[in-house]
């Protein structure tokens, strides 16, 4: 038996070339649909393990996928706004706890969450290094940024314009890192967050600015109507918040009326959940989603096309081991001079038959333990990596 | 093309994994702790929650918290606090340049948003697309309306039986004995307005709104510091009010310079100190400042 597996390996061997184009189709013939699945699987998995842990989420009426995938994973374009002030509603209903979330603004292609406190608690986010952030302008980084950018505490992010084009709009505003949270395995690491204050700031909504009644700030004024003071474009905005500024910045009106992308509203129990959902179902302005409803409704959606891929990979992997069947006849048809020269030498029926499927078989091994291997490795390696795709 | 990408990997999605839902809750370690932002406020939770609690309030006794900015490693305590007592009406401005969790703050007089004063605002100005705008801004002192108090009082134990329910009735019963203790020096109060009538009266500093409109004191508010001697200027300008306000009571968050009440007595004016109690006294609390501070406005 051993000689018979000698002469197919030597046979693999002196036909390498064949042979390596065989495993391969074979392989891959195993490997796609097999990986693919185990990927896909562990990506929705993960991603629909972030919307059940995000029960509720408030925002503008609008779309309710929209508002998920940008509130939850940071991407889509922003929900429509609601206002600052519907948080301490929802805070003063009893029911919940209210996140605040403003996502819209980003730094080198990552976004900037601005949010509270509450949620580092809320998501189990740790400090790897660093502190927490305290003072208006200062920023922590997730552990992809820290990595990616190359910052750390002490180091500064500065906020993307929202265009190139819009050249009269928000000077970009420079923010500290204090603090770089442990890796999280979500997209929180992809995440720079500061304080919904900070935000509002990178929008314009607040800013620093000199005093425009003191001297020093004479040349910066256009003119003075008794209480009125009008400043010209001299009037030096701070771009950077520091120790010695932080005092000059202000917010204009109420914050109440300041913007939010969604709040997350964390129910105190599952009696406040249907308490809060049944108080704003029939909102006019407002929606409240339950994230993984959303994300299942999705899911639903496109289930049937799903059915459709599956079966395309089937009748690709049948298509294979044809095209596969068919090299193998092809070869035997080949080597019928050889076969004959070893029954002229003795070897009997069995045995050469037994040696075209030791061929066979050493070739459907190979390619099953690459595809094993390949499997493996996409486990480990390719949730991460399509989840980083998928989110950025 | 990202939306395609993340619709086919949905699409080819074939099952979910149930993710576990992390909590909110802090792990308790003990006693909680309890921050505010002056001292009124540590005052009533010292005095609901007796030893139950862990009062702190962190300024230093030789600054006004109105003013104070704590540094870093002072805020980055009160985030870790269980809950932080705020004043409101914009008392306390640092708040409002800091992260706080959301869930631990307690504005004190969000009950009685409409009872709030304001203080006349700063020149107004404009620049850029936002407008016309100033930095106005509320009074703050609301604790010397001691009805207001009574309601800060109130929200203090509302949010002190919420951190500890186990201990709700015995935080009612010192609340009972709270509100009584203030209103006890509310009447004392109403009745020495009701004594004062329309006599002119003159503050050192603009920190007695409350306490006016309440007690329906007629005073007018100077902007003198306990321990610097007014200029020239100054006294020029208080001529200038007494032409038409007569007043022979001015009251002083602190104790003047000497010459400076030598000066206001040549003037027919009696220095009285009626400490606002923003920060803990050199001695006693918050009952007994309070009731010296009406002992000497009776006398």
């Amino acid at each position: 038996m051993s000689g018979v597996l000698y002469l197919a390996w030597r046979y693999l061997l002196w036909h390498r070339f064949k042979t390596a184009i065989l495993v391969l189709a074979v392989t891959l013939v195993i490997y796609l649909p097999v990986g693919l699945q185990l990927v896909v699987q562990r990506t929705a998995a993960d991603m629909t393990a972030r919307a059940d842990s995000s029960p509720l989420l408030l925002g503008s009426r609008g779309s309710p996928l929209e508002l998920v995938l940008n509130s939850l994973y940071f991407s889509a374009g922003s929900p429509p706004s609601l206002d600052y002030g519907q948080l301490q509603e929802l805070r003063d209903s009893g029911l919940v706890e209210p996140i605040p979330l403003y996502v819209r603004f980003h730094s080198a292609g990552h976004p900037i969450v601005g949010t509270n406190l509450d949620y580092f608690d809320f998501r189990g986010l740790e400090l790897s290094r660093g502190r927490q952030m305290v003072g208006l302008g200062e920023a922590v980084v997730g552990s992809r940024v820290a990595q990616q950018l190359d910052v750390g505490a002490g180091d500064a992010v500065v906020s993307s314009p929202e265009s190139v084009f819009d050249l009269a709009g928000v000077y970009p505003l420079k923010m500290w890192v204090v603090g770089v949270l442990a890796p999280a395995f979500s997209e929180d690491d992809n995440a720079i967050f500061v304080d919904i204050k900070t935000a509002w700031i990178i929008q314009g909504l607040g800013h620093g600015h000199q005093d425009l009644a003191r001297p020093e700030a004479a040349a910066a004024v256009l003119k003075k109507d008794g209480e009125r003071i009008v400043a010209n474009a001299a009037l030096v905005q701070y771009n950077e918040i520091t120790p010695d500024n932080s005092d000059t910045f202000h917010f204009h009106g109420d914050n109440d009326s300041n913007p939010l992308t969604a709040i997350l509203p964390v129910p105190h129990n599952d009696k406040a959940q249907v308490l809060i959902l049944g108080r704003y179902q029939s909102h006019p302005e407002l929606q409240i989603v339950q994230p993984r409803l959303v994300m299942d409704e999705l899911l639903a959606t496109v289930f049937a096309v799903q059915r459709y891929v599956l079966v395309a990979m089937v009748l690709v992997g049948i298509a294979t081991g044809a095209v596969v069947l068919l090299v193998f006849l092809l070869s035997l048809r080949a080597r019928r001079a050889e076969m004959d020269t070893m029954s002229r030498l003795g070897g009997s029926a069995i045995a050469i038959g037994s040696l075209m499927l030791a061929e066979v078989a050493l070739v459907l091994l190979a390619s099953a333990l690459l595809a094993a291997t390949l499997t493996g490795a996409t486990l480990i390696l390719g949730g991460p990596l399509l989840q980083a795709v998928v989110t950025q | 093309m990202r939306k395609l990408l993340v619709i086919t990997v949905l699409l080819l999605a074939g099952c979910g994994v149930e993710g576990e839902v992390p909590s909110t809750e802090a792990v308790g370690t003990g006693v909680p702790v309890i921050y505010t932002v002056n001292y009124p406020l540590a005052w009533m939770a010292q005095q609901l929650l007796a030893d139950t609690a862990e009062v702190v309030f962190p300024a230093p006794a030789n600054v006004d918290p109105a003013f104070w900015q704590p540094d870093t490693d002072t805020v980055l305590r009160y985030q870790q606090a269980d809950l932080v007592l705020l004043n409101g009406a914009g008392y306390a401005s640092w708040v409002a340049r800091v992260s706080l969790p959301g869930r631990t703050l307690i504005d004190t007089s969000g009950a009685y948003p409409e009872q709030l004063l304001t203080v006349p605002a700063g020149p107004s100005h404009s620049h850029g697309p936002g407008g016309q705008h100033s930095h106005g801004e509320l009074a703050f002192t609301t604790w010397l309306d001691l009805g207001l108090a009574r309601q800060q009082s109130q929200a203090v134990s509302v949010a002190a039986q919420r951190l500890l329910p186990s201990q709700a009735t015995a935080i009612e019963q010192r609340l009972a004995e709270l509100q009584r203790m203030l209103t006890v020096m509310d009447e004392r109060l109403m009745a020495l307005g009701r004594q004062l009538g329309e006599r002119p009266l003159l503050y050192s500093h603009p920190v007695y709104q409350y306490l006016q409109r309440r007690y329906q004191l007629n005073g007018r508010a100077l902007h003198w510091e306990p321990d610097q001697v007014p200029d020239e200027a100054q006294w020029s300008h208080l001529q200038g009010i007494l032409q038409s306000h007569p007043a022979q009571i001015m009251l002083w968050e602190a104790q003047p310079l000497p010459e400076v009440q030598v000066r206001l007595d040549e003037l027919g004016i009696k220095t009285v100190v009626f400490s606002p109690m923003g920060n803990r006294p050199p001695s006693g609390d918050f009952a007994s400042g309070m009731a010296a501070n009406i002992e000497r406005l009776e006398q």
